[in-house]
């Protein structure tokens, strides 16, 4: 099957380019990108027999985006989610790469259950799958796993995520070790000690709902560790979700002397905060301005304020327990500032699905996490929406700045390339409705919320992997006569 | 027989926590309250009220003062009160809240009064629940009747509680007395200080964006000073096994109410302690006996201040 996609926003920004024109797709490659808008009336002869002509007009054609932090939950907890289904769900969120984290039953720490999973994806999914290994055998911390042998099996980097590893003398020995290898070690920073029996931020609205909290320093003293023992060794550590001011500053430090380190943050923790754990209860409280600051301070003058505000959730909502948890606006904005400068690579899902079993409960003994992938382009585009990032800079987060982390060449539309590409409307609202989420995963705080931004069309080697409606089919005008035409036809218009 | 209680201006159905609660409002509580303890003062303790209603007690932690004080309030409006513990309980078996609320719900509750150690359950049950639900104390997070009947025997005393100023000391960060009465003594007007070694107190910012009229003190001597009404809280022994205390000892010297430090306060002053006490730990025993101590006091208001939520909530 041929593909043209034609009057689209070419972003790529690997390639530096950014244009109105027309991708021209066979084989599975992308084959010819013009800045023709309508290259089918340019040339008419490319056309031909056996093409679909993809209209993409008011749409961004990007390349497809990576998630470095997807926990896939298969094999082992089937009723939370499936390759299948997370595969089919990232490529609504406009995704063509997962990594799926290690974190499953059997824990992925042995060479078998990482071909297991990748079979699996293969087999079943609808895009790509990366396996991520564990770093420890069940991830319980004391013995290395068989690295070596699940590089060869094909695991591109290593994590015990959501678990921290807390023996130092073990996290110098991991950090040792996979230098060795040249793959990265993605750590979860937490000090497990600091955060015992933790339910959310602590800080002023833990205080208020009288929730144990999970300090800032819980992150930021582990980010500072394990900095000092990649210098130590060389290796490439890559911080997982980053989510305090203080980390973002501790990172930017070791950039700038030159350490190995790279960093994710995730669509939430940049525009939702401790206050979602509050609810409707505090959309009424003073301003944050009067709050506090703590950490590095964000750079006054970067427009609107990014994060969003709860309107609808109770207070001690489970679907506002993540980990690590919602963060304040002053945190958000460090988030930011370290996007723009290049402190932090990618942005990821941290895709978390949980049934309502985990979710269903006191707040505190609710499992962590939400379901993540239908919903990051949507909350990432704010930045956009609200002028704090170009939207170029924000594509390279999601394709670029994910694609050096696993230490590729960067994901691009080059003719010769892979034809991963998402199609999406920045400018599509839309409200979250889990309820019509391709993912098992109905846990999100942001139900009823209101995005601007959706994957409208995903490719994946050459092959559409997911497409809204009847996105492309028809020219926008055609679409809307196509629906008045409807209306006045009634159901016998076909 | 009771026209002289006013009911609620706003129709509320639950009683989570006292911060959605206005001035007027939690006023026209206390007055409720007075009216109840008139009932309870009667040979016949006991009105028709809630007749045909039914109050579950639904206590998943132990508590032997706070569950008798509703049961008698619920017995005193002629409910039908029925009490039950997690002990040997559904939940035991590994119930969810949610399905014991439905399951209480299908067996008739009208009102749920629910004791629970984590903070925000009791929101969880009311957004399952068609009828009232009654936070009687929840994790670290609130205790609102008990909160209530602190406000009701200082305003019984003083005929007031605006520009008061009231000491709370002991253990704050994991107290939902303290956060409970800071709601309610702020909203009625007290100066309020909180007063604890720095470990049981935590970051004063973090009181302070919520509470901006605070003051915060690990000087108890100095925080003493001119106070209306001192209020001590219980010390769990489990704080000083957690680090968060050199020694009972140590505390007791710094931070216990004695006869001595109690000369520092006004000498009106009230002293107060939501129960059980440590004697000899946070309270002397010779204080919490004094007549300056209005500790058996708040008991009994208890009853009466529980009546007059039970009624409206769900009175009529």
């Amino acid at each position: 099957m041929r593909y043209l996609i034609k009057n689209g926003s070419i972003i790529d920004p690997a390639a530096r380019v950014a244009t109105i024109g027309s991708i021209l797709i066979e084989n599975g490659r992308v084959v010819r990108v013009s800045d023709h808008a309508d290259l089918a009336s340019a040339e008419p002869e490319v056309l031909g027999d056996d093409i679909e002509v993809i209209n993409a007009r008011g749409a961004v054609i990007a390349p497809g985006f990576i998630d470095l932090h997807t926990h896939a939950r298969e094999p082992g907890e089937e009723y939370k989610e499936t390759l299948a289904t997370a595969t089919r769900a990232a490529a609504a969120g406009g995704f063509t790469t997962i990594c799926a984290m290690p974190d499953t039953r059997p824990t992925n720490d042995c060479a078998a259950v990482t071909r297991q999973v990748r079979e699996i994806a293969r087999r079943r999914g609808v895009i790509k799958v990366e396996a991520i290994g564990a770093i420890t055998v069940g991830r319980a911390g004391t013995s290395l796993t068989e690295m070596a042998e699940l590089v060869e099996a094909g695991c591109v980097g290593f994590s015990d995520d959501p678990r921290p590893i807390t023996d130092s003398a073990m996290m110098r020995n991991v950090l040792s070790y996979a230098a060795m290898l040249d793959v990265p070690v993605l750590t979860h920073c937490e000090d497990l000690r600091l955060t015992m029996g933790w339910a959310m931020h602590e800080g002023i609205i833990s205080t208020r709902l009288g929730l144990p909290g999970f300090p800032a320093s819980a992150e930021e003293a582990i980010i500072a560790r394990d900095i000092g023992l990649a210098e130590l060794t060389g290796a490439h550590l890559h911080i997982c979700t980053v989510s305090t001011a203080g980390g973002v500053a501790l990172i930017r430090a070791a950039k700038e002397r030159g350490i190995q380190v790279t960093a994710e943050v995730t669509a939430h923790h940049l525009t939702l905060t401790e206050r979602w754990v509050l609810g409707s209860l505090g959309v009424n409280d003073p301003p944050a301005a009067k709050r506090p600051a703590r950490g590095r301070k964000a750079e006054a003058g970067l427009g609107l304020p990014v994060w969003l505000v709860p309107t609808r959730l109770q207070p001690y909502d489970p679907s506002t327990r993540v980990s690590p948890p919602l963060r304040t606006e002053e945190d958000c904005d460090a988030l930011i500032e370290g996007l723009r400068d290049g402190t932090i690579d990618a942005i990821v899902s941290d895709h978390s699905p949980q049934s309502s079993v985990e979710k269903e409960c006191e707040y505190r003994l609710a499992e962590p996490g939400i379901s993540a992938l239908e919903t990051v382009l949507g909350l990432a585009l704010t930045l956009v929406h609200r002028g704090k990032m170009d939207l170029i800079d924000l594509i390279a987060k999601l394709t670029e700045g994910p694609a050096t982390v696993l230490g590729r060449s960067p994901a691009t539309l080059r003719p010769g390339q892979h034809a991963d590409i998402v199609i999406f409307d920045p400018e599509a609202h839309w409200t979250v409705d889990s309820t019509t989420f391709v993912s098992k995963g109905r846990s999100t705080p942001l139900i009823g919320q209101q995005l601007r931004g959706h994957a409208m069309l995903t490719m994946y080697r050459g092959e559409i992997a997911f497409r809204r409606g009847s996105f492309g089919t028809l020219g926008a005008n055609e679409t809307q006569q196509a629906s008045r035409l409807e209306g006045i036809l009634g159901s016998d218009g076909e | 027989m009771m026209t002289h209680i006013g009911r609620a201006a706003v129709e509320r159905r639950h009683l989570l926590d006292l911060d959605v609660f206005g001035r007027t409002e939690i006023s026209e509580i206390l007055e409720t309250s007075a009216g109840m303890r008139e009932v309870l003062g009667r040979q016949i303790k006991q009105v028709p009220t809630l007749r045909g209603r039914t109050v579950i007690n639904m206590f998943f932690e132990e508590s032997t003062r706070t569950r008798i004080s509703f049961e008698l309030a619920g017995k005193a409006l002629s409910a039908n009160v029925i009490n039950m513990t997690a002990r040997g309980s559904s939940v035991e078996k590994g119930e969810s809240l949610v399905d014991t609320v439905r399951t209480l719900q299908a067996l008739g509750a009208d009102i749920l009064v629910m004791r629970h150690g984590e903070a925000g359950a009791p929101y969880l049950a009311a957004q399952h629940f068609k009828g009232s639900v009654i936070n009687a104390g929840d994790g670290r997070h609130a205790h609102p009747t008990q909160a209530l009947l602190d406000l009701f025997t200082i305003q019984s005393r003083f005929g007031r509680i605006e520009g008061l100023k009231v000491v709370i000391v002991g253990d704050i960060v994991h107290s939902r007395v303290a956060r409970s009465d800071l709601w309610g003594l702020t909203k009625m007007g007290a100066h309020v200080t909180l007063c604890a070694p720095q470990t049981l107190l935590g970051p004063e910012a973090y009181w302070r964006a919520t509470w901006p009229e605070l003051t915060i003190s690990t000087d108890l001597d100095r925080a003493l000073d001119g106070a209306d009404v001192i209020m001590a809280l219980r010390l769990q022994r489990e704080r000083q096994e957690a680090g968060l205390l050199p020694s009972l000892r140590e505390y007791s010297r710094f931070f216990g109410i004695t006869a001595e430090r109690v000369q520092l306060a006004a000498s009106h002053c009230l002293v107060m302690h939501p129960g059980p006490m440590n004697e000899g730990v946070e309270i002397m025993p010779d204080v919490a006996i004094s007549a300056q101590s209005v500790i058996e006091e708040q008991v009994t208001n208890g009853v009466a201040v529980r009546m007059a939520m039970l009624y409206r909530l769900a009175g009529e």
